[in-house]
């Protein structure tokens, strides 16, 4: 645990923090709103003492609640792990801006957690699916994603037609599936 | 959106070609001349374009064509299929579309419980499956707060290393192969043979180990293996040297690789490559030494950089790598304590609530896995961030301008695998 880093993460970050700055073992993690994505990975990046440079992940999670977009970041000042939640995006609607502006590796990561979760990432200029087929309407790893082969019921339109498969099974929704819930933590 | 303005081809028009006698016009697995559209060639996708960088890439140019690259490709590491924009000989711009071997292994490690997780994260970077391995039982470790015991840290390491050699040399083999030179690979081959050997003696599995547990190894090291290791490491720096003698004097080879593909130390941050190819622009950052685990900071190896990010020192690199893991597997082999290989666990393991992100040096960069915990005996969400995923995004980036014949070497200088990127 990096008491230091804690010090000047809230000197630096003042306005911006959303509840405690959490340590645990080697990662320090702070919570932000959605909206102040641009100007803290930008404070992060640039500020002298700070110069989080490498972006070691960006990921989105579904709480079963809201959304959330994950990014942990590497500094040389620091020996930890800084991990920044963009907190409480609506399920129904998520968007969070994009860090493409600072780091331009954001844009394939963006595209799969709006693949994968459907969060809309403002700013990115090529968000589209990228493992999924482009004619594909769910959002696989969000929690309420069925299981029992969603994929059968895409038609596969727009797949180029040697992939195609031809008669689009229909699946009945499995009422026993309910949404898996994180605790509020 | 602006609609595409110029599609690609004028197939229509191809000659049919006799059909063979023998074929049945109702016989249903063959297709027909007249069946197969112009699309089933076209690398144009067949829907109206939905982002701004799609719409601009394919609106075709004054005198550019468009050239599929994959999915089954010799050169692309996998089932990668790359869409150039061609000038003459020239790239102009690049699409890669991915996704063709994604299986869905995070939502798959979500439903799993956690000892499950372990075998299912192997077969992502197929060449290198303990290092995936290693990535999850850390984050795990983390999770729980499970002390492991000494020994097995020392074997994961050496066990580690190993793969890690096998995985260079099987990458300086493909490099060579990508740019014409069958010889290379041979002797890659020959030395992984013998590395997956002894791994088979250790963990059972010549590629999909499934060796590492959490709190531990599966088991601890055997007469076999050592003595396999013992007889490889008496000839491991010499014939390292020869396998890289043979392509680093090679003109040709250096002629063709020297200078191409060059990845700025700027352009490298910016897009989050790790790795050699980060280390190949001039950024020594290794996650070994940058956010040390397991036994390294008790292990005396260098950090190899270089400064000029072109396809030539990605190579070298590797080859500078291959020589520090020799030094780290003979510490091992020196430094190694005794004592039991797996701390005791519950069979049924349900962690509390909380955040863990474990991140180890692959041979392709950082491997990263975020998971979260519920209470549980299933991750509630479990996160891989695999290296080639990044590295290849450069390819965008690194192709226009140059010729079409050095597209593979550029993208295989960059050494992806593409059962990690797709997941």
């Amino acid at each position: 645990m990096d008491r230091n880093l804690k010090r000047r993460l809230e000197a630096r970050l003042e306005a911006q923090l959303r509840g405690p700055i959490r340590q645990r073992q080697d990662e320090t993690e702070i919570r932000i709103q959605p909206g102040d994505v641009p100007d803290v990975l930008r404070t992060l990046h640039d500020a002298v003492d700070l110069r989080f440079e490498i972006l070691a992940d960006l990921a989105g999670v579904d709480t079963g609640e809201h959304m959330q977009v994950v990014y942990h970041l590497w500094s040389e000042t620091s020996p930890d792990w800084l991990r920044v939640i963009a907190d409480g995006l609506s399920r129904d609607d998520p968007r969070c801006p994009s860090a493409t502006f600072l780091w331009t590796g954001a844009e394939w990561l963006e595209r799969e957690a709006y693949d994968m979760f459907g969060i809309v990432f403002e700013g990115n200029r090529d968000l589209r699916r990228i493992f999924m087929p482009p004619d594909y309407t769910s959002f696989p790893l969000r929690k309420d994603f069925l299981l029992p082969d969603d994929a059968a019921r895409s038609t596969g339109e727009g797949v180029r037609h040697v992939e195609r498969s031809h008669a689009p099974a229909v699946v009945a929704d499995d009422p026993a599936a309910g949404v898996r819930r994180a605790p509020a933590s | 959106m602006p609609p595409r303005t110029t599609r690609t081809t004028g197939r229509a028009t191809r000659s049919a070609a006799p059909r063979p006698p023998h074929a049945s016009e109702d016989d249903p697995r063959i297709m027909l001349d007249r069946e197969i559209s112009s699309d089933l060639y076209d690398p144009v996708p067949p829907y109206p374009t939905q982002t701004e960088r799609e719409a601009e890439f394919y609106t075709r140019g004054d005198g550019e064509m468009f050239l599929n690259v994959g999915p089954h490709h010799p050169a692309t590491h996998g089932v990668l299929r790359l869409v150039l924009k061609l000038s003459g000989e020239q790239v102009v711009d690049v699409d890669p579309v991915l996704g063709y071997l994604h299986r869905g292994v995070e939502k798959i490690c979500e439903n799993s419980d956690y000892y499950h997780v372990i075998d299912q994260v192997d077969p992502l970077e197929y060449v290198s499956s303990l290092f995936q391995e290693w990535a999850a039982v850390l984050a795990f470790e983390k999770l729980m707060d499970v002390e492991v015991p000494a020994r097995a840290e020392w074997i994961r390491v050496l066990s580690g290393e190993l793969l890690r050699i096998s995985s260079h040399t099987l990458f300086m083999g493909f490099l060579a192969l990508d740019l014409g030179g069958l010889t290379p690979i041979l002797y890659s081959f020959i030395e992984r043979d013998e590395i997956v050997e002894m791994l088979a003696a250790l963990t059972g599995a010549r590629m999909l180990f499934n060796y590492f547990r959490i709190g531990g190894v599966n088991g601890d090291l055997n007469h076999e293996f050592l003595s396999r290791l013992g007889d490889w490491m008496s000839r491991a720096a010499k014939q390292t040297e020869a396998n890289a003698g043979l392509l680093n004097e090679n003109e040709i080879f250096v002629r063709r690789a020297r200078g191409v593909g060059v990845l700025s130390r700027e352009m490298a941050l910016r897009y989050g490559v790790t790795g050699g190819n980060l280390r190949a622009s001039g950024v020594p950052f290794d996650v070994r030494r940058a956010h040390p685990y397991s036994v390294y900071p008790a292990l005396d190896f260098n950090v190899p950089t270089r400064l000029e990010g072109d396809a030539l020192a990605r190579y070298l690199i590797r080859v500078d790598e291959v020589r520090e893991s020799i030094k780290i597997i003979d510490q091992c082999l020196h430094n190694m304590p005794d004592g039991p290989v797996m701390a005791k666990l519950p069979r049924l393991l349900r962690p509390h609530p909380g955040r863990a992100w474990g991140a180890v040096e692959g041979p392709r960069g950082m491997l990263g896995v975020y998971a979260i915990s519920d209470g549980s005996d299933q991750p509630f969400r479990f996160r891989i961030h695999d290296p080639s995923f990044v590295n290849l995004e450069t390819v965008p980036a690194l192709l226009p301008g140059n010729l079409l014949a050095d597209t593979m070497a550029i993208v295989s200088s960059l050494d992806p695998v593409m059962g990690g990127i797709d997941k």
